[in-house]
């Protein structure tokens, strides 16, 4: 029973990836429907993972000593019902807005390839599964933003999309390098049975894991990848993709680092630094999707500070910071993917009045800025609140005033990150109506900024779920910390 | 009576939801919702609240908590005597700012938003008076820091509204910090988020430092120096949003939040508290009697009437402190929804340069903000002068006896009080005069408000004429914490006789200058200088760092790219791959790393 449940949950994705391409071939649209169906009944199976803990464990390649091992737990459970539902709701968005440069069926079947590899790394403790299932989800998504990307910078979309690759491959190199280090000292790749490794082992897999989360300074790969990227592969890559990255330093990270070394503050110190920097960037970006990329980088410095507070309620900071982030980039995303539909742009110079101009559409995205910067009863807080309170009173074994003197600079980043979406709002959405800038390009802007069509019904549909749960979770805390602190054991030694 | 609560905390979210639903579909519907909505909320807060006036034990209740996290948060309510009487004040006002709303508002556009959110603000209010848990205190007090920079923002069209929303919000979200690790520290220490334990248990934990860090958030949430000038900048913001700011909600949750945390504040914590309240008093009251705009005026009266009230907590007269509030919520909510009635007449000027001479063309406006004036000002019998008077001579006792705090502080603070005191009735009765009596500007065309904006003057009016009768038996509404005499009638004596000899001073110019504006303010609007400071020290700088860190990061990616290309061949392999983009080509990559990694295995082990 549960080889069947989980098994499904990995092969779903990938048969309707396939089916989809078929039936694509012959009809767009019967392929995005197909993929929407798809996705649906995946959520739907996914829903039951809440009920109960399950594993697999079987031999896989035998040579190798590999193991088919997934394992569902509190931990892995949210970031599985974040993936399925927020693929469901990139394949909604899907029908409605067609590329420019067609090919939907495709763009959907690459996704739910995507969807497949996510799921098998969130559920995979084999360490080489894991590496596994993460390539699977990195190539697809080269080809979405090398294809389906932003259609006016061909060479800036490629150039994107191809720093993307090479920068995960290369983090992904350092990890299995890693990896394999710890099967040498302790004669099995599977997570759950290593107790301790090497540090050389635990530096390399968390630089890999760094490439990928991403943490400061390389983050670079990012903000370009993001703001390339067409809206549902943003939402994709910020919602799950970087999600590969925190998951992995929980699951993978977390059991081989020695919490008397080094390592865990100088990860909190990067984490934290990323935090203040990522803030800066977003203070003086002057593109939309640029500045939500860049507001990534702060709030996985969070979750990364959580995570080396080395603690259990920095662990469910972290699970807790990442499903938020998940949920609230995706609207944001979502949303200035809408505003680039319809004004052709996503420069913060020639847009301004939204507030007038589209106003349910503009409300989303103060609902969003305001969950994202943090404001308690949305999602955003806990996570945050939480990452600040683990590094308060970290683990003993670690620096105590390090750590405060962290917790202290990490709390001003959420200044910084209120700064930055309030001057995002005050320029996007609030403004004169009327020509803006110069009086030469007066009439070009001010036809960018008139009034256009507000949210369409498939819209609110594809949005809807990230709505209502970013105020859910932001109510009812309980629903995701009491999960994880069922699965903490083996976690942290 | 648990779920009585609960059910009056989630009414106004409710309501929030439903207006702005109901939107644009059907103006009536929107209007009546919102009203409806307030007024059942009232309903509720005196079903809740009457039963705990007076000396009933608090009603404190458990709805959920969440154990997996040590402490515990959850969500959990404790209504006693303060809380009663704030959720009184809050939603009494809220129903009122909804009521005239339609009046002030009736054809503006963005109305649903603004009422939803003024909904949300009440409903925000109510959920930090009630909460027992302080996280939940949190999310209410923050949640009332996002509505007001909605609101504050409601003409965004204007840049000062936006500049006012955002430097509103940056500054209280900056002392919210205070709030945050005090929480923080207090679960820390004592093993629990309850207000209702942490306040009991008290000898064996050290409160210092999350005291001064309340201290901290309080300042910012309540505009006290040197964080004060956000509060006349959210001018912008439609009228009846500065009443339920001012009066209600937002600024006094900051004199709540001390009052409800009032055991574990020790000496450094309020003497603190009392050196800001005593700067804060005079400077506000300053610039309240040299500011032009009318509004900006009253604003500066409330930054400094809650200085008065963190003073009064400061020599410990609790009880005197809550009842000011309480007070100077009833007559400075009808003071703002005066002046909008007078802005309403005039046609939407706030300056005091366009008022003059309106007593007979506005006639209840003018009747209604006498009285509201009149209680600023400390005149008998109106509520403001028994609570100032209480605070006063509670200001007097602690300078004699320094009980509290050292005896140079304690007299600062009452030589403030007494300043102030004097001041006070100095900008009230300018802005009175300048208002109401004067020369009439005859191409200003005048009307009178509708119905909906005078009715909540007169209720106001009416609580500011007899609310004084608390002060009769105190103990009738706030339990044995009030128990002590409230009035002094040597106390009044001389205060009564301040207020008048200054009043007689304010008129005397007055004639003497024709008319003239006693004190014209040196430049059109004053700033403080503060803001100045604050430009120079962290505005342009981390505006300079934000753009040196976007150069940065441009320049490193192109470092690193152009690193790659050239040094490493390997990785310019994988880059022809990449832009070669064949299917076979990758699963080439996967099939080789399979490999090695099979390879590497069996070396390895």
């Amino acid at each position: 029973m549960n080889h069947a449940y989980l098994d499904a949950l990995v092969a779903a994705p990938f048969a309707t990836a396939l089916l989809v391409m078929l039936v694509g071939r012959r009809s767009e649209g019967a392929g995005v429907g197909l993929a929407v169906l798809g996705s649906l009944v995946i959520f739907g199976w996914s829903i039951p993972a809440v009920l109960e803990d399950r594993a697999v464990d079987a031999v896989w390649i035998e040579s190798l000593d590999v193991h088919w091992h997934l394992l569902l737990d509190g931990i892995s459970a949210p970031l599985l019902l974040l993936t399925t539902l927020v693929t469901l709701c990139c394949q909604i968005a899907l029908v409605r807005h067609a590329p420019d440069c067609g090919g939907r069926a495709s763009l959907a079947a690459l996704l739910m390839l995507i969807e497949s590899g996510v799921i098998g790394a969130f559920l995979a403790v084999d360490m080489v599964l894991f590496f596994l299932f993460f390539e699977v989800a990195l190539i697809p998504m080269w080809f979405v933003i090398n294809a389906w990307g932003d259609q006016h910078d061909p060479i800036g979309r490629r150039r994107a999309a191809t720093r993307f690759l090479v920068f995960t491959v290369l983090g992904s190199a350092l990890m299995i390098v890693g990896f394999l280090i710890v099967k040498a000292d302790s004669g099995t790749f599977d997570i759950t049975q290593v107790s301790s490794a090497s540090t050389v082992a635990a530096v390399l897999v968390g630089i890999g894991l760094a490439v990928k989360t991403p943490l400061w300074p390389v983050h670079i790969w990012l903000p370009d990848a993001h703001a390339k990227a067409p809206t549902v592969g943003s939402v994709i890559l910020a919602a799950l993709l970087l999600k590969l990255g925190t998951y992995g330093f929980i699951r993978f990270w977390l059991p081989l680092v020695d919490p008397a070394d080094d390592i865990l503050p100088v990860f909190a110190g990067l984490a934290v630094v990323g935090i203040v920097y990522g803030a800066l960037a977003c203070l003086a970006q002057t593109d939309l999707k640029r500045l939500i990329a860049y507001s990534s980088v702060g709030h996985m410095g969070f979750v990364v500070l959580a995570i080396t507070s080395y603690t259990t309620i920095g662990v469910q900071a972290a699970v807790y910071a990442s499903v938020a982030h998940g949920l609230i980039t995706g609207l944001l995303f979502f949303a200035a993917g809408a505003i680039k539909d319809r004004y052709g742009t996503g420069d913060l110079a020639e847009l301004k009045a939204l507030y007038g101009a589209v106003p349910r559409l503009a409300g989303v995205l103060a609902f969003a800025a305001m969950a994202s910067l943090g404001l308690p009863g949305l999602a955003g807080f806990w996570g945050e609140m939480l990452a600040i309170r683990s590094a308060l009173f970290a683990h003993d074994a670690l620096p105590h005033d390090t750590f405060v003197v962290l917790s202290v600079i990490a709390a001003l980043g959420v200044i910084l990150t209120s700064a930055y979406f309030l001057v995002m709002m005050r320029t996007l959405l609030q403004g004169e109506p009327g020509p803006r800038g110069s009086s030469r390009d007066a009439s070009e802007a001010s036809q960018r900024v008139e009034t256009k069509a507000d949210l369409h019904w498939l819209e609110w549909a594809a949005w809807s779920p990230l709505l209502v749960l970013t105020v859910v979770l932001g109510v009812a805390p309980g629903l995701l910390l009491d999960p994880v602190a069922t699965a903490m054991t083996g976690v942290l030694r | 009576m648990k779920w009585v609560v609960l059910t009056m905390l989630l009414l106004p979210f409710a309501t929030a939801v439903v207006t702005l639903w109901a939107g644009h579909r059907s103006e009536v519907a929107t209007k009546f919702l919102a009203v409806s909505g307030s007024l059942a909320t009232f309903g509720l807060a005196c079903v809740v609240a009457f039963p705990q006036l007076g000396h009933a034990d608090p009603l404190v209740v458990t709805y959920t908590r969440t154990d997996s996290i040590s402490p515990a948060i959850g969500l959990a309510a404790n209504v006693d005597q303060l809380s009663a009487v704030m959720v009184l004040l809050a939603a009494s006002v809220s129903f009122l700012v909804q009521l005239y709303s339609v009046g002030y508002l009736h054809d503006d556009p963005r109305y649903p938003s603004y009422a939803a959110l003024v909904s949300l603000f009440s409903g925000s209010m109510l959920t930090v008076v009630v909460a027992d848990d302080l996280w939940m205190l949190l999310v209410g007090w923050e949640l009332m820091g996002a509505c007001s920079y909605f609101l504050i923002a409601h003409h965004w069209e204007l840049a000062e509204a936006r500049a006012g929303a955002v430097k509103a919000f940056l500054m209280t979200r900056l002392a919210d910090l205070g709030l945050l690790f005090a929480i923080l520290l207090i679960g820390e220490r004592t093993g629990s988020y309850r207000i209702s334990q942490v306040t009991t248990i008290l000898s064996n934990w050290d409160t210092s430092l999350p005291a001064l860090l309340i201290v901290i958030a309080v300042i910012g949430k309540s505009a006290q120096f040197p964080l004060h000038s956000w509060l006349p900048d959210a001018m912008p913001g439609p009228t009846p949003i500065s009443a339920l700011i001012h009066a209600a909600t937002m600024v006094a949750a900051g004199v709540f939040l001390v009052a409800r945390m009032y055991p574990i504040f020790d000496a450094d914590a309020l003497t603190l508290l009392g050196v800001v309240a005593a700067i804060t008093m005079l400077v506000s009251a300053f610039y309240a009697l040299v500011t032009n705009d009318l509004k900006r005026v009253l604003a500066w009266s409330t930054v400094s009437q809650l200085a008065y009230m963190f003073g009064a907590l400061a020599v410990g007269a609790w009880s005197a402190a809550v009842l000011h509030l309480l007070a100077h919520g009833a007559f400075k909510a009808l003071l703002f929804l005066g002046a909008g009635s007078v802005v309403h007449a005039v046609g939407g000027r706030t300056s005091m340069t366009a008022m003059g001479g309106l007593r007979e063309r506005i006639p209840d406006t003018f009747v209604t903000m006498t009285v509201g004036f009149g209680a600023l000002a400390g005149v008998i019998p109106l509520v403001g002068f028994f609570s100032k008077d209480a605070i006063v001579h509670a200001g007097f006792d602690e300078a004699k006896h320094h009980e509290i705090l050292d005896q140079p502080v304690a007299w600062v603070i009452f030589g403030a009080m007494v300043l102030t005191a004097a001041l006070t009735v100095a900008y009230s009765m300018r802005a009175w005069l300048r208002v109401f009596f004067g020369p009439v500007d005859p191409d200003v065309e005048v009307h009178e408000s509708p119905l909906t904006m005078r009715v909540p003057l007169y209720l106001l009016t009416a609580a500011t004429v007899f609310g004084g009768l608390v002060f009769a038996d105190p103990s009738r509404i706030l339990g044995e914490r009030a128990e002590e005499d409230l009035f002094h009638g040597s106390t009044a004596i001389l205060m009564t006789a301040l207020v008048a000899a200054v009043a007689g001073l304010v008129v005397f110019l007055w004639v003497r200058y024709d008319g003239a504006d006693p004190w014209p303010p040196p430049v059109e609007e004053l700033q403080p200088p503060e803001d100045h400071i604050y430009d120079l020290v962290l505005v342009r700088p981390i505006g300079a760092l934000a753009r040196a860190v976007v150069i940065n990061d441009r320049d490193v990616v192109d470092a690193y790219a152009d690193g790659a290309g050239a040094s490493a061949r390997g990785l310019g392999w994988v880059l022809r791959l990449a832009q070669n983009g064949s299917v076979q080509a990758y699963l080439m990559v996967v099939v080789v790393g399979a490999a090695a990694i099979a390879v590497a295995a069996g070396v390895l082990s």
